[in-house]
Formats: structure tokens, sequence, C-alpha cells
């Protein structure tokens, strides 16, 4: 075995290969052409191999990331010698003296503009929601296709379908990476496909709670790509989504008891709350507080409320009128079911369990499939305080029946154990 | 101190599916593994091989080169350590990391022979 280099450090920064594959993807297939982005992709695993191979003989690098960009350079140019194909598309669609490696980039500047620009072409309007995730999970996020169907409850195989109709959109949208296209424009679409990416791993549906982690993670870490490029003019909302959604992944591990049950807001143990996720929400908002532009977007009042709940030392000790406030601006904004059912659970705190009773009879009308459930379980909460058990044994009736998944029902079961009739 | 090889088998190239969040803890728990066994002074080499190769035979009184693989499990590396015995060789392979990945790993323990005058 050889000699152990002085350098050696035994571990990397956390998901730095993950990381590190989103950066390499981008650059090469931004040489190589947005139609070869499965070359590209194949070219990073293979560089992260071999940087296995080597690493665990050798001890890792001095620099990693030089080491991974020197030998997915190589690996490149090998390819591009190797193959006739190759070197025309390069030379002739695009321009480029494939000799040369002057256009196969691998600094910061570089690499940030092209993490960029590959959101925006995933995020193309013509690529249906579900793909665009799947895609930026693969390419940007470097998931590998098991990964994003454990993420997702679904197969390899819908996963791998989606990704190869994805693709093929990619290119015959040939979105972003060739044009200068407005990216500013487009922020929006790309925000709200972060959002998604965060709410589903924030979601306690499921029980997989590694990989939901590394979803908020991930989503959290985009974000951050989109706030520290210089082409954003406006990161207001960029901030404000930021702070959500590290405000509310502060509070992923409480969540949760060692059986992994749900635990609800009320019972948590707030010293369980990730105080150093809790003051990067706060820097966000301060940020947008600080700047010159006046927002009551979505994003900043969602923020504003997460932020009230994380700062509360004690359920009892939450600020509910300025909650409710938020949630009245809130409704302005967005003139939803599940908003308004949100904000009967506030009304409940600030003006007594009868108001938050009368908030909430109108919404039977306008709940849709995805929030059945989530009513008549909060409409069975409210009943249960009011000790009107009777009625409330209705709606638990309702709530379970329409309860989709399994952790929410045993939730749901607990909770309102003494509502269930002795057969 | 006795010698043993031990060979790491595996069907293809397992490592080739892993996410690169799972060759990350591959090479950060493999790279510790290996640093802990040449520190305790077990270790005398230890080599990853190339997947392909050749395999010569003798047909006839001719030598043929052939494709080697004729089942889907090759050996992938070696490791060539020094152990009290058997039983502290096994302890040793079954501390390898591979093990907690959902692969097919396998490890052969082999003593190397002592004969006089060789080794």
């Amino acid at each position: 075995m050889k000699e152990q280099k002085n350098t050696y450090t035994s571990s990397l920064a956390e998901h730095f290969f993950r990381n590190e594959y989103g950066k390499m993807v981008v650059v090469i297939s931004r040489y190589l052409g947005i139609n070869q982005i499965e070359t590209a992709e194949d070219i990073v695993q293979e560089t992260l191999l071999k940087a296995v191979e080597n690493w665990q003989q050798n001890g890792m690098p001095p620099n990693p990331e030089g080491w991974l960009y020197t030998t997915a350079k190589n690996i490149t140019l090998n390819i591009l010698k190797r193959d006739k194909n190759f070197q025309k598309i390069l030379t002739k669609e695009r321009n480029i003296d494939f000799k040369t490696e002057e256009n196969l980039n691998f600094s910061d500047n570089y690499i940030s503009d092209e993490q960029l620009r590959m959101m925006l072409s995933c995020c193309h309007p013509n690529i249906p929601e579900n793909t665009q995730i799947a895609l930026i999970l693969k390419i940007l996020c470097g998931f590998s296709i098991k990964e994003i169907a454990n993420a997702y409850q679904t197969s390899t195989e819908t996963i791998n379908k989606r990704l190869v109709r994805g693709r093929k959109l990619l290119r015959d949208n040939h979105v972003g990476l060739q044009a200068n296209v407005n990216i500013n424009k487009q922020l929006p679409i790309i925000l709200k496909t972060i959002y998604l990416i965060f709410n589903e791993g924030y979601s306690p549906h499921f029980k997989n709670d590694i990989i939901q982690f590394d979803l908020c993670l991930e989503a959290v870490r985009i974000c951050e790509i989109i706030i520290n490029n210089p082409h954003i003019f406006d990161k207001t909302e960029s901030h404000a989504l930021a702070a959500l959604m590290y405000f509310n992944t502060s509070r992923f591990k409480a969540r949760f008891n060692k059986d992994n049950e749900i635990i609800d807001l009320k019972h948590q143990e707030r010293n369980l709350w990730d105080q150093r996720l809790i003051q990067r929400g706060i820097h966000y908002l301060n940020l947008i507080m600080n700047g010159n532009k006046e927002t009551i977007s979505k994003y900043f009042i969602l923020a504003s409320i997460s932020m009230h709940h994380c700062l509360a030392t004690h359920y009892s000790k939450t600020n509910w009128n300025e909650i409710l406030m938020l949630y009245d601006i809130l409704l302005n904004i967005e003139n939803s079911a599940t908003v308004k059912l949100n904000r009967a659970v506030i009304i409940c705190e600030v003006q007594g369990i009868e108001a938050g009773i009368e908030s909430l009879k109108p919404l039977e009308n306008e709940i849709n499939k995805a929030n059945t459930y989530l009513f008549h379980a909060t409409y069975t909460d409210f009943l249960v305080r009011k000790n009107d058990l009777e009625s409330a044994r209705v709606h638990f009736k309702k709530a379970i029946k329409t309860c989709k998944n399994k952790r929410d029902l045993n939730f749901l079961e607990k909770k309102f154990s003494n509502l269930v009739p002795i057969l | 101190m006795k010698e043993f090889m031990l060979f790491i088998r595996s069907e293809e190239q397992p490592k080739a599916d892993l996410s690169p969040e799972q060759l990350q803890k591959h090479v950060e728990k493999i790279g510790n593994y290996l640093r802990r066994l040449t520190e305790k002074g077990h270790m005398k080499s230890a080599q990853p091989l190339e997947t392909e190769g050749k395999i010569l035979a003798s047909k006839n009184g001719t030598i043929i080169d052939g494709p080697y693989n004729e089942t889907k499990e090759i050996i992938s590396g070696y490791y060539h350590i020094l152990a009290k015995d058997m039983d502290e060789a096994i302890a040793i392979a079954k501390q390898d990391p591979r093990f907690e990945e959902d692969f097919n790993w396998r490890i052969e323990v082999r003593p190397i022979k002592k004969v006089e005058g060789i080794n």
C-alpha cells in the first residue's frame, strides 16, 4: 500500500459528491451541448468512481474539487478524441475547437451561472411539473434514480421514464442553455419548483426521513445558488423562500418521536429545534426588511408566520395575534381553503373555540380532495376541545375515511383515541 | 503473524450503480477502514483491480487468451493482510464497511501457504 500523505483527511464536506455532481454535469453538458446531457451524467459518474478508487487507497487529496474537475476534464477530452461525432457537433454546431479546453471551464462563477441556466431549462413551462422536479433532482442535485423514486414513493421505472422524457424535452426546447433568456422573469417558476421539492421533503406523510430531510436540504441549497448569483437583480423572493425553508427545516427532527410517530407543534420539544437554521432564516428576513423593496409576497408571509412559531419559547407564548394578522394578509394574496383552514386554527387560539368553529364551518363546501382529511381532523379537534364528543365523532369518522396514508392515520387514532367507539 | 489474502468479489461493478451520496459514504468508510488496518499493522497491501482482463488457457499446446468473465462474478480488489490466525483474519474481513451496503459483496479469506524456502 502506498504511503499515506500527510494531508490525509478522513472525511469530505457533507454531501460533497452530490454537490459536485451537479456542478460538473452542468459544465460538461454546456460544453458538449444539451443534447449530450446523458453523456455528461455518465462522465461525472465515472469521475466519481475514479475518485472513490483512488481516494480510498491514498486518502483524500488536498484539493478534492480540483482533483474531480481535472479528472472530469480528462475523461471528457478523451471521449472527444475518440468520437468523431462529438467532434463534429462541437466544431460545426457549436463552433468550439475541441482540441482546446478553454470552454471546459470549472471556475466558481461559471459553475454558478451554468447551474442557474440549467434550473431555468429544467423549469421550462413546456415540461410537466413532476418531470421538472425529477430533472432537477437528477441533474443538479445528483440524486440517483432510486433515491428519487424513494423520495416520491414510486418505482424506479416511473422516474426513469420521466427522466428520459424530460431529457428529450430539454433537447426539444433548447431552453436556456443557448439563448440569454431573461432569468429574472423566469425566477418565480424556478422558486415554485424549489418550493414543491421542499414540500415533498417536509411533508410528514412518508417514513423515509433521511431522504425526505435531504430533499429539504437540497431545496434550500438550490435556493442559495440563486441567492448567490449576481445575475439575479431582485432577490427579495428568493430570500423569503430561503427564510421560510430554513424556519420549517429547523423543526424537522422534532416532529417525530422515537417510534417515528408524528408530534404536532403544540407537543414538540422546542429545544430540539435547530437554532442555527432559525438564525439563517432570520438573517434572510432581515435582508428583506433592510432592503428597499416593500414586499407582501406569499413566501414572505409564510416565512414570517413560521418565524413566530420558531421564536416562541412555549406553545402558549406564541404571538397568535401577529400570526392571525399575517394570515389575514395571506388571505388577500391567496384566497384558498387551505389558508382558511390554517387560519381557523389561529382564530381558535386568539378568539376562542366557538369563533374557531364558526370560521371552520363554511369551509365544508370549499374543501377539495387534498384537504378533506385535514378539514375533518381539525374539526374533530375543535369539537373535542369544546367537549362536543358526539359531533366530534362524526367528523372523526370522516377524517379517518378520507385519510390517505398510514402515518397520518396512526396520528389521528392516537390523538383521538378516546373517541373511538368501544366495540 | 500469518499472511492472508482477502479477495473482494462482486457481481459486475456494483459501485457503478451507487448514487453520489452513497459513493461518498463508501469512500469515507473504506478509506477509514484501510487506514485503521494500516495503523494497526495488519495491512501489507491493498489494490483495486480493473473489471476487464484476460484469462490464459492452454488448449492442445497453444495458449489462448479468452474473455474471462464466464460468470458475472469478478474479483474487484484484494487486501494482503497480516493476522494472528484465521479467526482474526475473518474478524478483519467482517469489519469491511462494504457489508453495510445494499449489494452482494463477498470477501474470500485465504491463508497464504507457508512453504519452506519460498516465504
